[in-house]
């Protein structure tokens, strides 16, 4: 089995946080768990990675981070908010993907080069 | 989970200890238990936990831009490959087990030698010349015995030279292992640091209370005034030089690092005047030879220790030059 460069994929760890994040808040080990359910395991984030995106993230202003406490078991966490900023960043994203794929998608021979 | 932490410590034993490098180390921490934890509730075993964790923790390279330490993190790896030097635990508790021997011996060595004058001041039947003579063999057999344990401590010591030589660095389980051994040997040391004071301190009272009772043998009083300040010393010199070693181990890393957390905090006083520093650099020594010369030239031990206080007051207003 194939699996996922991490050079291809970096410039879209960004989208796929802001994805997560369009409804609720949410924080590191949440979005890393879902990132890997919703790929069916095909895709998982390395936690400094994770860490550096949500760095990143926030210092463009696309996201807010605010500390509160688990719903469950009131654990202390770091929590991630998506910004309005981060909302229209995300379209932009978007419609990149949308085009990226267009054009990826016409050089890619549909017999796999078999 | 111990594992995981020790893991995490030790990645950032050697990042600048800044606010940015804290928050990331904690993010991080807070990740992999969220991971951790989760794995363990779906039935993993601990080391299948603490496996999966660390294999899918990722490289800091990663964080080194946002962390405003990717200088730091290429300066790093230059000096692992340039020999930067890791000091493992065993080599630690090797260490250790040598700085406490050499400190007895060179403490035993201090002892001898204040003692080593003592076969003047016995008194004994016998010859004039033959007291002499047995006296000043005493003498030297305690100074022979002393250089030698001098020469011994010297010796065991001299495998660890490279502290000093090369850049050395210890892990962070290693420095919290040096850290709780100092903080139990803490109770122990200040125990020999008081009892060894006050040993100084009495030490006068033999003389004192001997001459008084039996006028015609003060010698043995001063006798035990040696001793009694010889075992103080002892104890001083003991305790210092056991502490140091700890001190030393946990200097190793750089104060400005996070794995230089356990540095010793106390402040290395720093004098702005270049003078006063080299002057300060002997001024305990001094202070102490003239105390010591007043004390056995006027044998006026009631006044003399004013020195002590004179000379605490005049360090402070030296400090403020």
């Amino acid at each position: 089995m194939s699996s996922i460069s991490s050079d291809i994929i970096r410039g879209y760890n960004d989208t796929m946080i802001l994805y997560l994040l369009w409804d609720a808040p949410s924080y590191g080990y949440e979005i890393s768990k879902r990132i890997r359910n919703l790929s069916e395991e095909k895709y998982a984030i390395k936690e400094t990675t994770l860490y550096s995106a949500f760095t990143r993230l926030e210092k463009n202003g696309f996201v807010e981070s605010f500390a509160d406490s688990d719903m469950v078991n009131g654990k202390r966490r770091t929590y991630y908010r998506i910004t309005e900023q981060g909302r229209q960043y995300y379209r932009e994203k978007c419609a990149e993907w949308t085009l990226t794929k267009e054009v990826v998608e016409k050089f890619i021979r549909q017999d796999g080069g078999m | 989970m111990e594992t995981i932490r020790n893991y995490l410590e030790t990645m950032f034993a050697s990042l600048p200890n800044t606010f940015e490098v804290q928050k990331a180390k904690n993010e991080l921490l807070q990740m992999m238990e969220d991971k951790y934890t989760e794995l363990i509730k779906d039935g993993k075993t601990e080391n299948e936990a603490v496996g999966i964790v660390i294999s899918e923790f990722g490289n800091l390279d990663e964080l080194a831009e946002e962390l405003g330490i990717s200088s730091f993190v290429i300066q790093e790896n230059q000096k692992t490959t340039g020999g930067y030097r890791n000091v493992t635990l065993a080599e630690v508790k090797d260490y250790l087990h040598d700085r406490t021997r050499s400190a007895y011996a060179v403490a035993l060595g201090v002892f001898l030698c204040i003692i080593s004058v003592c076969g003047y001041l016995v008194y004994f039947r016998g010859g004039w010349h033959v007291r002499i003579v047995l006296a000043t063999s005493f003498m030297f057999i305690a100074i022979a015995a002393a250089v030698g344990l001098f020469i011994f401590a010297g010796f065991v010591m001299g495998k660890w030279k490279f502290f000093r030589e090369r850049a050395c660095s210890v892990d962070f389980a290693t420095a919290e292992y040096v850290h709780n051994r100092r903080e139990s040997f803490r109770v122990t040391r200040s125990m020999m640091i008081t009892i060894g004071v006050i040993l100084c301190i009495l030490s006068v009272l033999p003389v004192i209370v001997v001459g008084s009772l039996f006028g015609w043998s003060i010698g043995f009083g001063v006798v035990l005034m040696f001793v009694f300040v010889g075992i103080g010393v002892f104890l001083l010199v003991a305790a210092e030089n056991v502490n140091a070693g700890f001190t030393t181990i946990l200097s190793l890393n750089k104060r400005g690092t996070v794995g230089g957390s356990f540095v010793p905090s106390q402040k290395q006083v720093t004098y702005r005047n270049d003078t006063i520093s080299k002057v300060m650099s002997v001024y305990w020594l001094t202070v102490t030879c003239i105390y010591l010369c007043w004390s056995f030239l006027s044998f006026d031990w009631h006044i003399t220790w004013i020195v002590w206080v004179i000379a605490a007051l005049v360090q402070q207003m030296l400090k403020a030059l």
